[in-house]
């Protein structure tokens, strides 16, 4: 009989190397369709909320604020403002950008709520909130229906919008 | 026993359980049932003081997956929320233990997820031991397989009693406009289907389906303005047993014995044959047997509760919602809301829940058309 009190041996089980794989196919709903479909076309699409008027980029069904429906699809511009940002010093898992960069938050023009950008062309030390910003699309032909097909967002040359255009929309 | 709160069930969404939704996400499926169950008990949101989710984000894929759900769920302004990585029919009971301390009156619990995005079987097999289990690649209906077959040893039940136990819910099945599988089948029928994992035939496993589910509690002094006839909680309890397979006997449920006599005691029942109406989570045929053993039901077709009017969840099995379903189907049969499936003159009703491999965990509520405590 093996004695307990005996060292276990340290050679070859002192762990175990366990891989998990699990693959997941994801249905993108009706709304989100409609949305990666128009990035094909150049469009971005959001949802008007029935009870505020407000619209959300990307469209969601229900408004989270006021749990009304958003079933109206309206067409949003493909430019805004610079609502918030940070500067961006160190790698990131899966993003292969020079350092730094600047990641945004960009109130497109007749959304209520902002998306996440990249922002480029623009030194990141001159990149300020109100900073109007337009979407630069990959080439035609090369768009697939997903949020690669804008490549970032750059500086437009416009006056910054004024604080309070924006503030309801951090 | 204790003078406890008066609870009701006052309210139950559910969408049909279908293999996959194509056109919708899981909180886009949650969202419809949630205004539904608000609506039916006349009530908006801002009436809900509490609401308690169930769902699994292994399930899901995605990591903190539950709080997307929250942007469906009115969660503005801010509200006390729990989310629970269970079947919902447990989130139902967290609700149902904070109205018992008094600090909310109405809860809104609901269940969601798209079993059909993921590997099921694979995600259940991470839910065992990693060196002995998981690693020779159990999953959930192997795992009930192992059980169906000692159990079958130790009782001599055959091949062909599985089979009417299946084909009981199939017709029962049939009848549910919710239910997944809605064609009956006869026991010859499902003796004839292939082997899924010997003993179990595929006739005698659950589809992979999914849907969303919302139900409301409220206490009483409120849930009688919220539903013409309320379904009381009489009694409740859950009982857990332990993770290693090998090391309890999976041909009986001592936790389900356990927790139901103590359901039944809150309940002032002596015995589950009381009752006209059980809705059991049980995956297989055997599972079913095993849950009526511990329940002390006595054998198949003897006297007693109609069990799983529904079909149960062999005509629909939705990954993390299945136990609350049980509970908002006791709450359709003693509320005369069941329709099709309705067991005539219900008054008194269990609902059972389950959670892990081969029946580890389970929770039990005993219902009733009166309130329980005066």
């Amino acid at each position: 009989m093996l004695a307990l009190e005996n060292e276990p041996p340290k050679e070859p089980v002192k762990y175990i190397e366990t891989t998990i794989h699990l693959p997941y196919d994801y249905i993108a709903g009706d709304y989100r369709a409609r949305y990666l479909r128009a990035l094909k076309d150049k469009k971005i699409l959001g949802s008007r909320c029935s009870k505020t008027g407000k619209v959300f980029v990307a469209p969601l069904v229900a408004s989270p604020e006021s749990f009304a429906p958003a079933d109206e699809f309206v067409e949003v511009a493909d430019r805004g403002a610079i609502t918030t940002f940070c500067i961006v010093n160190i790698p990131v898992i899966g993003r292969n950008l020079e350092l730094p960069y600047v990641a945004a938050s960009v109130a497109l023009d007749g959304a209520d709520i902002s998306i996440f950008s990249l922002i480029q062309e623009v030194k990141p030390e001159d990149v300020r909130m109100g900073m109007r910003v337009e979407a630069v699309w990959k080439p035609d032909g090369e768009r697939h229906g997903d949020h690669e097909d804008i490549l970032y967002f750059r500086p437009t040359g416009e006056p910054d919008a004024p604080p309070e255009s924006y503030m309801q929309r951090l | 026993m204790t003078k406890l709160r008066n609870v009701a069930v006052v309210s139950f969404a559910q969408a049909p359980i279908v293999p996959t939704d194509e056109h919708r996400t899981a909180t886009e499926m949650l969202y419809p049932q949630i205004k539904r169950a608000l609506a039916d008990c006349g009530v908006d949101r801002d009436a809900i003081d509490y609401q308690v989710a169930g769902s699994a984000d292994y399930l899901d894929g995605r990591v903190f997956g539950f709080v997307g759900a929250l942007d469906v769920m009115g969660a503005w302004p801010p509200r006390q929320d729990i989310h629970l990585e269970m079947d919902a029919g447990f989130a139902a009971y967290y609700a149902w233990l904070r109205m018992q301390a008094g600090d909310c009156d109405t809860a809104m619990v609901v269940g969601y997820g798209k079993s059909s995005e993921g590997r099921p079987e694979q995600v259940l097999n991470l839910q065992l031991d990693p060196f002995y289990q998981a690693a020779i690649g159990l999953d959930a209906i192997s795992t009930a397989a192992l059980q169906a077959s000692a159990y079958m040893a130790r009782t001599k039940v055959s091949d062909r009693d599985l089979a009417e136990v299946a084909a009981r819910n199939r017709v029962a099945g049939a009848r549910n406009p919710d239910a997944q599988v809605r064609q009956a089948a006869t026991a010859d029928e499902l003796q004839k289907t292939p082997w899924a994992v010997t003993p179990l035939r595929k006739g005698y496993i659950p589809p992979v389906g999914e849907s969303a589910v919302c139900l409301i509690l409220a206490a009483e002094g409120k849930a009688e303005a919220m539903c013409n006839r309320p379904v009381w909680i009489h009694g409740v309890d859950q009982c857990a047993e332990m993770q290693t397979l090998g090391a309890r006997d999976l041909t009986r449920s001592a936790g389900m014995q356990l927790a139901t006599s103590k359901a039944l005691r809150m309940a002032g029942l002596s015995a589950a044959k009381e009752v006209d109406v059980v809705e059991l989570s049980a995956a297989t045929p055997v599972e079913e047997l095993i849950l009526r053993e511990a329940m002390g039901l006595g054998a198949v077709g003897s006297d007693g509760p109609v069990i799983n009017p529904s079909g149960g969840p062999l005509a629909g099995h939705p990954l993390m919602m299945t136990g609350l379903i049980r509970l908002g189907e006791v709450f359709r049969q003693l509320s005369g809301r069941a329709q099709m499936h309705a067991v005539a003159g219900a008054t008194s009703g269990i609902a059972h829940v389950t959670q892990g491999h081969c029946l580890q965990q389970n929770l039990v509520w005993v219902l009733g058309r009166e309130k329980r405590w005066t």
